[in-house]
């Protein structure tokens, strides 16, 4: 089948699947969309129907690129400062707190199991494995914006705050560890440091940003919009992806100066929107159909990653808020609204396997689509149910 | 000053990043793609402060940036971005389509055909005829049998009476020109790519009577041609159909659900072998004009906007085509064959449209709409190379030179003609490619706010 019909096939798929059945199946069971479309693309893709070969999977690379990079800036987006002043100073400490002692947790843990149980060196498995802690720390915000708009209660505000960090947080360690382990590219006599190639990546996101206002001063029509945020955006995926760098991050600078500095910032962020969910539907489709099973025996460290992801989520949350002075409001279980893992985790895994050199991408690759499929399932009931908990609480503590 | 900084800044920005890269085309093709949108937007403001369609300055972007000159976009990742193309001519096929009322094909239809006729008669005899004429000065032609000038005036002239779809829409959908001269051009324009196959059908048929060609190599037959443009209607009236069904029943997200059929309905021709533009253009016809409740024109704008930032590449990479170098070389022929077909354009369609029974004012400035070349020429440039390799290949250069010379002036032609004849909308004129205020978003609002107010 050419690559043409499949990637028609593929959006058609999502598109019908969206509106048609998944949308309801959502709304009824209370199921986050998404594990779905990760579902129909594994069944679409090689290792189960073949309906789409290895090579047109491989032909949509820049599509994946380009997704990925939309997905940065739709995060960028939601670092809007005068917005964020607004939340507590604490807030952001304990949610910074579990990113950091979520990764710390599950790097570790996935450090000795990837050495152990497939015999590679610390200095080999410390990338797939600090992927790993990248990916684990990485909450879905699908989760706890649905149910955002029904409840008003701080552990709302902390869930949402920490889940834009969490993610926020991932992106950075993942784009930097690239530059960190980014192969040798000499100029003139020596090679570039990781340092400087850090520097690029966040350069990339500032030349961006500033192209998009350059381009458009003050202007505010809605086309000369989207086509100046496209480009820059597309450029600077482009950009990164040419230079074997994360998209994720230099986009997510992009879309944090444009919603800070545009005059246009609600035209732009619904403009983003509008794209956002179909390319989000591709990319997750794209990511079923790009998963193969490892050659390594990796049934044993990908439900080892899911469990440790699981209790580093819950023990980071309950340490960081008697660290961060809260153990009363939040309680010590506020931790469960964070166990979904979604868009940004799915985005770095398959960050992760687009860049060919990297050790065991499979394993990697897989921990992430399994945890996003169970924990997206289950993610809004979780959510919900803890909220339904924090308001019987605040009740009991009123009356 | 500013735009001059930007293009500053962009070029400073590749040339940074190139030597850093991998030189894979692949992870090159997204890069350049991004690179191309800012570029040629930034070429066609600048243009259109030199009171030039933007369009042309898609098209000079390309050139500057093309493998021709700058080399920033390389001639591979211009083969790459194809699906870019593709995907553009596909949606600018749904939006000719979708802008043609039923009642205007029945009630100017006839007079469509009139013009073109005395139009393309005129000027292909006048291009065979420029051929015979300047034979010695054709170094493939100096002393050769009449026979194989012959195959040569008549393939090189049915490629040079085609006309650009594609060029006359973005213009008309940059400028959102509304009016007899505007209508009446973009009417001829769609009737010729249908009235080109057949011409180029026959004439194929003799050129191999009188010059076989190698290796028992075949254009295609009759039958084929037949079922090209028969199919067309069919398989375009099905998309048609099931598109108006949908919306009958949703109208939701029209925007990505314009991308899935201009895409859907270019694969399906592909495989149907049927021709590509028409399909598309029937399905767009069918979805205008029998969609319930004013939902075809809600689908047409969708797809406009899908289509803005699609037509910026599009035409610069019809501009990165172009090489410039044989349009240099060949200047001294290729000139006299472009000043030729656009006077006997400008006589066929005077006489035509006198024919037709067309007023006096807008007959002077139709035939503007008409010079402009691009996608179809330059395939069926491609068709005949493949055919007779070498003479083939002598018709394609010349071919491809007068065409670049017809995609820049013809836009700017046409554009100062119906600025002339007062159908530019003067309002639109800070717009990128014509598509109404509103933004991709307004439209999701308003389904939204529908299936509100439904709920």
């Amino acid at each position: 089948m050419s690559a043409a019909l499949s990637l028609i096939l593929i959006v058609a798929a999502a598109y019908l699947a969206a509106h048609v059945l998944f949308e309801w199946l959502a709304r009824r069971y209370r199921i986050v969309s998404g594990a779905e479309y990760l579902v129909l693309g594994v069944l679409l893709g090689p290792q189960v129907s073949g309906f789409m070969s290895e090579d047109v999977v491989a032909s949509f690379s820049p599509i994946m690129t380009l997704a990925l990079g939309w997905v940065g800036a739709a995060l960028g987006m939601n670092f809007y400062l005068p917005r964020l002043i607004k939340v507590p100073g604490s807030t952001y400490t304990i949610a910074m707190m579990e990113a950091l002692l979520t990764f710390v947790f599950v790097s570790g843990a996935m450090v000795m199991a990837f050495s152990f149980a497939f015999d590679l060196t610390y200095a080999q498995v410390i990338l797939p494995a600090v992927s790993l802690g990248a990916i684990a720390t990485a909450t879905a915000s699908s989760a706890v914006t649905l149910m955002s708009g029904e409840t008003p209660h701080p552990v709302v505000q902390q869930l949402e705050t920490t889940s834009l960090l969490d993610g926020a947080f991932a992106i950075v360690v993942f784009g930097v560890l690239l530059c960190v382990v980014h192969i040798d590219v000499s100029i003139g006599e020596r090679a570039l440091t990781a340092t400087e190639w850090v520097a690029i990546t966040l350069g990339i996101g500032v030349i961006g940003g500033s192209l998009f206002h350059l381009f458009l001063g003050r202007e505010r029509h809605p086309d000369r919009l989207f086509v100046a945020m496209a480009g820059a955006i597309i450029l600077a995926s482009g950009a990164a992806s040419y230079l074997r760098l994360s998209p994720l991050l230099p986009c997510m600078v992009i879309g944090a100066i444009l919603v800070n500095t545009s005059v246009n910032r609600e035209d732009l962020m619904r403009l983003m929107s509008v794209v956002e969910k179909p390319l989000y539907f591709v990319l997750l489709l794209l990511a079923g159909a790009a998963w193969q099973p490892s050659r390594y025996d990796w049934m044993l460290p990908v439900a080892l990653y899911v469990f440790v992801r699981l209790a580093a989520k819950l023990g980071a949350a309950r340490l960081a808020a008697r660290l961060g002075d809260e153990p009363e409001l939040l309680r010590a279980d506020w931790g469960r609204g964070l166990i979904g893992q979604g868009t940004i985790a799915l985005a770095i895994a398959m960050n992760y396997s687009l860049n060919d050199n990297e050790i065991v991408p499979n394993v990697v690759f897989t921990a992430a689509i399994v945890s996003v499929l169970v924990t997206d399932i289950f993610g809004v009931r979780i959510v919900s149910g803890l909220i339904a908990d924090r308001f019987s609480f605040r009740r009991v503590v009123g009356g | 000053m500013r735009r001059a900084l930007i293009l500053l800044l962009l070029l400073a920005g590749m040339r940074l990043i190139q030597p850093l890269g991998e030189n894979a085309p692949s992870s090159e093709a997204l890069l350049a793609f991004g690179f191309l949108i800012l570029a040629a937007y930034t070429v066609g403001e600048i243009a259109y402060s030199f009171g030039m369609p933007k369009l042309v300055g898609y098209l000079l972007a390309g050139m500057l940036f093309g493998p021709s000159a700058l080399h920033t976009v390389s001639a591979e990742v211009v083969l790459r971005l194809n699906p870019v193309n593709e995907l553009a001519i596909a949606l600018i096929a749904f939006m000719a389509g979708a802008e043609l009322k039923w009642e205007e094909v029945k009630e100017h239809g006839v007079g469509y055909f009139k013009i073109l006729g005395a139009e393309m008669g005129l000027t292909f005899i006048a291009l065979v005829a420029t051929v015979f004429f300047f034979r010695n000065s054709i170094p493939v032609l100096v002393d050769q049998p009449v026979a194989r000038v012959a195959v040569f005036a008549l393939l090189l002239a049915t490629i040079l009476v085609a006309h650009s779809p594609a060029a006359t829409l973005g213009l008309l959908t940059e400028t959102r020109a509304r009016g007899p001269v505007a209508r009446t051009s973009l009417g001829v324009v769609l009737v010729s790519d249908v009235v080109l196959i057949v011409l180029f059908t026959i004439v194929a048929a003799v050129s191999r009577a009188i010059l076989p060609p190698p290796g028992g190599a075949h254009l295609p037959g009759l039958g084929v041609v037949v079922w090209e443009i028969a199919g067309a209607f069919v398989v375009g009236s099905a998309i048609g159909a099931a598109v108006t069904v949908y919306l009958r029943f949703s109208h939701r997200d029209l925007l990505l659900f314009g991308i899935i059929v201009a895409m859907l309905g270019a694969e399906i021709a592909r495989l149907a072998h049927v021709e590509l533009l028409l399909t598309i253009l029937v399905a767009g016809f069918v979805t205008e004009n029998f969609s319930p409740h004013g939902r075809g024109e809600a689908m047409r704008h969708a797809v406009e906007r899908a289509a803005a930032p699609v037509f910026v590449v599009f035409f610069a990479l019809s501009g990165a085509s172009i090489v410039i170098g044989h349009v240099v070389a060949l200047i001294g022929i290729v000139a006299p064959i472009a000043i030729i077909r656009g006077l006997t354009i400008w006589g066929g369609t005077a006489a035509g449209a006198r024919w037709a029974g067309m007023e006096r004012e807008p007959r002077r400035h139709i035939w503007t709409g008409l010079i402009a070349q691009a996608g179809v020429a330059i395939g069926l440039a491609a068709i005949v190379a493949n055919f007779y390799p070498e003479l083939g290949a002598a018709i394609r250069t010349m071919a491809l030179a007068v065409i670049a010379i017809n995609q820049v002036i013809g836009p700017i032609i046409f554009r100062r003609a119906l600025g002339a004849a007062g159908e530019v909308d003067e309002s639109m004129n800070g717009d990128l490619m014509g598509v109404t205020a509103g933004g991709a978003g307004g439209e999701e609002q308003g389904d939204e706010q529908g299936e509100h107010a439904k709920a």
